[in-house]
Order: C-alpha cells, then structure tokens, then sequence
C-alpha cells in the first residue's frame, strides 16, 4: 500500500464531487419539481396551473441537463486520477485544490477553443455530427431515471413499457453520428475511424442486446422499473444471481441465522422440504414426469437448473460489458480513435465546442451503459444485504434514524426517503461499474481490427446465442421472480 | 383564461393532426432529398432522417415497439449501407459525373414506379379495412409477441429462413475462393527471410493455412 494516500485523495476527490453533481442535481429538480409549482399553487390562475404542470413535467429534462455536464468533468477527472494510480504516477493535481478544477479549466479552455471546419468537408455533416451523436445519450436514458429513483412522482412520465428496448434503440444512434463525422471531415484517418466504428458497432451490438433479452426474458418484461423492482430483497434476488433462483437458499440462511423476527414465523413453521419446494416449478416438474413423492429428485433436478441459470446469467453479464465496452469505444475497443495509427479517429478534424460534445457525449455514454448494468443485473436501487441480515444488523433502526434526522427536509419535500436509498446505491454501484472500466483502460492493450471482429463474431455471438437458449430451458424448471 | 381552456380543448382534439402533418412535412422533403442529392453517402444520412420521421408516425399510432424497431434496424442498417456505398463507389463521385440513363431506361424506371405505386395504393387503401373502436392495450409489445410465436410463429419462422438463406447466399457470393494453386502451400511460411511479415500480409494467408 506505498500509494494508500493517493487512493485516499481519489475517494475524497470522488466524494466531494458526488456531492456538487448529485447536489446540483438535486437542487435543480427540487426547485423546478416542487418549489415551483408548491409556489405556484396558491394562484387559482389556469396560467399558474400550466406553468406548475410544465414544470414538473420539465424536471426530468432538467436533472439529465444539469447532471451530463457535471458529471463529465468528474469522470473525466477520476479517470486520468485512477489511470494515474494504476500506472504508478501522480495525476493532474496543480489546477484548484489537489487537481479538483482541473476538468473544469479544460471545459472552460475548449469552449473558447476556435471552431474550425476544414477545407473541403462537408460543413453541415460535420456541424451535425456531434448532436447527432450527443443527443440520444439525453433522451435515451430517460426511462433509466424512472428506474433508479424508485418511481418517483416526478420521474414517472418517463417510463415506458418498452423501457430497455427504448433504451437500446436510442443507444444505437450514435454511431450514425460517428460514421458522419467521419466522412463529412474530408480526412482519411477520420473516415478509417468511423468505418471502424461502425463495423465495431454492429457485431458487438449483438451480443449486447442479446444478453439484456436473456435478462428480459427472465424478468418477463422489458419494463426497466420493473426489473428494478423484482430484484428487491437482497443480493440473492438481483437478475446477475439467478434473479431470486436462490430463494430456497436466501430462506433457509434466513431460517438458521436470524432470531426469527415477527415476518419469518411462518416461515419457519415449515419443514426443509416446503423450504425446497419454493425453489422449483410444479408444473414443469409433472409434465417431466415427478409428481408427488419425488421431492427429492425434483430438488435435485431443480438445483441443476439453478446452477447452470446463475452460470448463464454471469456469462451474460460479461457479455453485457464487452459489448458495451465495445459500443461506447473505450479501450480494449477504442479502435475508432486508436491515437497510435489514426491520429484521432473519426474525431481528429474537430476542434473547440464540437470536440467538447463528442468527448462529452462519451462519458456520458460510459455513464449510462453502467446504469443499465446496474439496473438490469445488480438490482438498480435495492441494498445488496438481504432483508433478514439487515434486520440483524440493525437496518431498520438506521434507517429510522436517517428518517428522523431528515424530518425537516422530507416535510419540506426536499429528500424523499425511498428515492434517496435507492439513488445512494444505483451511485455505488453505477461508478464502481465506471472505477472497472477505468480498471479495464489501465490493464489491458487495444484489439487488432482482425482479431475484434473475429472475437465479436466467432467467440460472443455464439456464446451468446447459447446462453440465451439455457437460460430459456433453465427458467422452465426454477422460479423466478415469483411472489418473492 | 379562456385562451388556456381555448388551447387546452384544442390540444386534446388536434395534436395528433399537428404532429402527423409536422412529421409528414418533415419525411417528405427528405424523402425526395434522397433521390435529388448529389452525393450518394449524403443520401444515405438523409434516409436516415426519412426513417426517423417514420418512427414518429408509428409513435403517434400507439406503435411503440415498430416505432422503435425502425429506429434500431434502420439506424445500424442504414450505416452498413453507407459503409458500403462507401466501399463500392468513389466517396467524392457525383451523381453529375455518372452517365445519364438512356430514354429507354428512363421509361423502364418509370413503369416500375408506376407499377410499384399502383400495388401499395391498392393494398394500403383504408376502403377494405376492418375498423375497431377498441382501445389499444397500453401494453402492446405483449401482445405482439404472442401474436408472433402463436397465431404467426408459422410466417414468422418463414421469414427467418427465407433471411437466413439470403445471408448464406450473399457469404458464398463473397466468398467466391479460387482453388489454391498446386504449390502455393508450400511457399507459405517460406518467405520469412525477406524480413519480418507484416501482420496484415500473415492475416490474409491464415485461411490458406489452416485449410490444410
């Protein structure tokens, strides 16, 4: 641990800007969500009644606004700081205190930078590139906000039923935006890059969806706020765990540790074998052939299938953040802007507020792509430690005790104690999906053009295809997410 | 005061209206600026603003999940076709510099859109349509999808075959492989003395290699 002290400046660092994003956020929705129209509604007017509605209507809009440009300048910071770290280096740390401004100046620098179109391209292809790659990363994670912030009031207009498909339609976009770039440049480089890029995008964009279908399929829906909500209960329950095929187990863990609270003693009533029997299918198990009295080949049977689930689901997992590696272009699959043979990529002839939007764009993209991990596969809000843990621990009389000391705050609308919980978690969870691909760019060295495309369709592909077809015999045999 | 409820009364009747003839304006010009421009990748964005239009359209119908399947597919399709036109063509040719189309071709062009025309106006005409007043389930993807693996997994299932031969065929066109010539294995791995081979050259020999 010789460098424990720069690891302690990077998770200040971390906290402090957590808090300017996540305050910034949080103002800006209380103000246009609710203090607004609370202050508006002591007009009868119909014109202060639209306004209210306006606004509250605008909030989620907002938060994402507000939230993009803030949280790229951290991101960018806590990349070059961790990247620093894992290369054994120091890391910007002369601009503000300890380097905490440092994203900030370089944003102030690139807006005043001089906007250049070259000679020869195509100027209004190359003025729409940027917006065409930026602004599906604004309206595609809309239905991720629903999600995350535990169907908030003011974020319930954003959630669809076709959530995760939306999602992934609106991150498929970009990539038009890369190849116009790419061409409209009138440089070879530029259009190399963008060739690539869409070659990339394509094969890995199979895996990548098919991995969230295989989640999908599990979950039975493609709503993402309920995934989210299927996956409460503890870390035995999120979709990456067999989303809730360890219910037999999370039960008897239950039964042999906790002191039996007032909600297990039913529970515990039951014999092993009740315990068991929650964890398979009846009708499959019948229509196989065991009916009554086969108990135990049908748990036997019941725990094969969990077993491979549980594999499968892993396996997609990893599958999920290759091909999302793989979309937003970061090393090992930056090969769109590899700096060693193309200069710059499809990005090399902007300069000024267009560059700023597509680097802008692509944290945010590295931001959302791990929002929809931690949705689909690690439980969106919900607190890794199971109910009954929790409740040993001590859980609920923390939590009566955040309430408490939030009492002013939740009578005036500021926190709302649901949204809050579930917004500290997704935080976690989303920025050490973030902290592993920053993990990722400093361990391993770039793809040839040759061996990615022979990795994307030879190795994920079929891998894929084959984990989608286990987990579609799997899911027959084992419940899941049902009555959990 | 009577303007908000005005407004209000005439958003909830017309919207629709507004928006479909704010999309129609919208795919339109594009879709000729499809056919008149002069370059062809420019062409090829602009149809993907056509598509986008047309996602729009769906939206307005209720059509959540075709409104976005066209997104996706024409989106990541779209650019394939670019990346190819790309590949087949001179980037920087016009349509200008192409030789103009013979009179003959110009009437064979013209009876195929006459005839294409006539065969979507006849099948799309609303005279034979069966209208429901039944209101749409707010989750239609659903039902879509067991409407596709029950009542139609049989045309379904068709069409991914018919697909998935059409894809074989096109690899086998691609492919089109000469028979190696007699001898040519054997010189493979020889001319390492020439100096170290450049990963691409020992790229395009591996097929060679390993068919051996």
């Amino acid at each position: 641990m010789r460098n424990g002290a720069e690891i302690l400046k990077l998770g200040t660092l971390t906290l402090v800007w957590w808090c300017i994003i996540f305050g910034a956020v949080w103002a800006a929705c209380y103000i246009v969500g609710i203090l607004i129209p609370m202050a508006l509604s002591s007009y009868e007017s119909d014109a202060a009644r639209m306004t209210a509605e306006t606004c509250r209507a605008l909030t989620p809009i907002l938060s994402v606004l507000v939230f993009i440009p803030i949280n790229a300048m951290f991101m960018v910071l806590f990349e070059r700081r961790g990247l620093a770290i894992f290369t054994v280096r120091l890391g910007p740390n002369r601009v503000g205190p300890d380097g905490y401004l440092q994203t900030a100046a370089d944003a102030v620098k690139l807006l005043f930078k001089e906007d250049i179109t070259p000679r020869g391209a195509d100027a209004f292809m190359f003025t729409l590139a940027p917006i065409v790659f930026f602004a599906p990363s604004i309206f595609g994670a809309m239905p991720l906000l629903a999600a995350v912030t535990n169907y908030h009031e003011l974020f319930q207009i954003v959630n669809l039923p076709t959530g995760i498909f939306f999602i992934l339609a609106a991150s498929s976009v970009p990539v038009v935006g890369i190849v116009m770039g790419g061409w409209a440049s009138n440089n070879k480089y530029s259009l190399v890059g963008g060739l690539r890029s869409a070659a990339q995008a394509i094969s890995y964009e199979i895996p990548l969806v098919l991995s969230l279908v295989t989640v999908c399929l599990m979950a039975g829906t493609l709503d993402v706020v309920q995934i989210a909500k299927q996956q409460a209960g503890g870390i035995l329950n999120w979709n990456i765990f067999g989303g809730g095929a360890l219910r037999g187990l999370d039960t008897a863990l239950a039964l042999k540790f906790s002191n039996q609270p007032p909600a297990l003693q039913e529970l515990s009533q039951k014999s092993f074998d009740q315990v068991l029997k929650s964890s398979y299918v009846e009708p499959t198990m019948q229509a196989i052939g065991l009916g009554a009295g086969q108990e135990g080949l049908a748990g036997i049977i019941a725990a094969f299938a969990v077993v491979i689930l549980i594999g499968s689901i892993l396996i997609a997992y990893g599958l999920y953040m290759t091909g999302a590696c793989a979309e937003i272009n970061r090393i090992p699959f930056d090969l769109p802007e590899a700096e060693s043979e193309l200069v710059s990529g499809y990005n090399t002839e902007y300069s000024g507020i267009k560059f700023a939007i597509f680097f802008l764009a692509e944290f945010t993209n590295l931001f959302i792509v791990a929002s929809i991990a931690a949705v689909m596969f690690l439980g969106g809000g919900d607190c890794p430690v199971p109910a009954w843990l929790g409740t040993m621990l001590g859980g609920p009389v923390i939590e009566s005790m955040i309430n408490q000391a939030l009492t002013p705050l939740i009578q005036i609308k500021l926190v709302d104690p649901p949204t809050l919980f579930a917004a500290i978690w997704v935080i976690l969870k989303v920025y050490g999906i973030v902290f592993f691909a920053v993990l990722i760019r400093g361990t391993l060295p770039r793809f040839r053009i040759d061996q990615l495309m022979d990795f994307g369709w030879k190795r994920l592909i079929p891998l894929s295809l084959i984990v989608f077809v286990l987990v579609v015999f799997a899911r027959e045999f084992v419940n899941v997410h049902v009555g959990s | 005061m009577d303007q908000f409820e005005m407004l209000k009364a005439w958003a909830e009747t017309n919207v629709e209206t507004t928006m479909f003839y704010i999309l129609a304006t919208l795919a339109i010009p594009l879709a000729y600026g499809v056919i008149l421009d002069k370059t062809i990748i420019r062409s090829g964005f602009i149809l993907i603003g056509v598509f986008g239009s047309i996602c729009g359209l769906f939206l307005l119908l209720q059509a959540q999940f075709l409104a976005l399947a066209q997104l996706m597919i024409y989106a990541v399709g779209i650019t394939l076709v670019i990346v190819i036109a790309l590949m087949l063509t001179n980037p920087r040719m016009e349509k200008s510099q192409l030789s103009n189309a013979t009179p003959a071709n110009q009437l064979g062009a013209f009876m195929v859109a006459v005839g294409l025309f006539m065969t979507i106006y006849l099948s799309v005409r609303p005279e034979n349509w069966t209208l429901s007043s039944e209101p749409l389930d707010v989750n239609n993807v659903e039902v879509l999808g067991r409407a596709l693996t029950t009542d139609y997994s049989l045309p379904f299932e068709f069409a991914s075959v018919l697909l998935l031969a059409a894809l074989i065929g096109s690899i086998m066109l691609a492919k089109a492989e000469k028979p190696p010539k007699p001898g040519e294995d054997d010189y493979e791995y020889s001319v390492v003395e020439d100096g170290p081979i450049s990963d691409d050259a020992r790229h395009d020999r591996e097929p060679a290699a390993s068919k051996r």
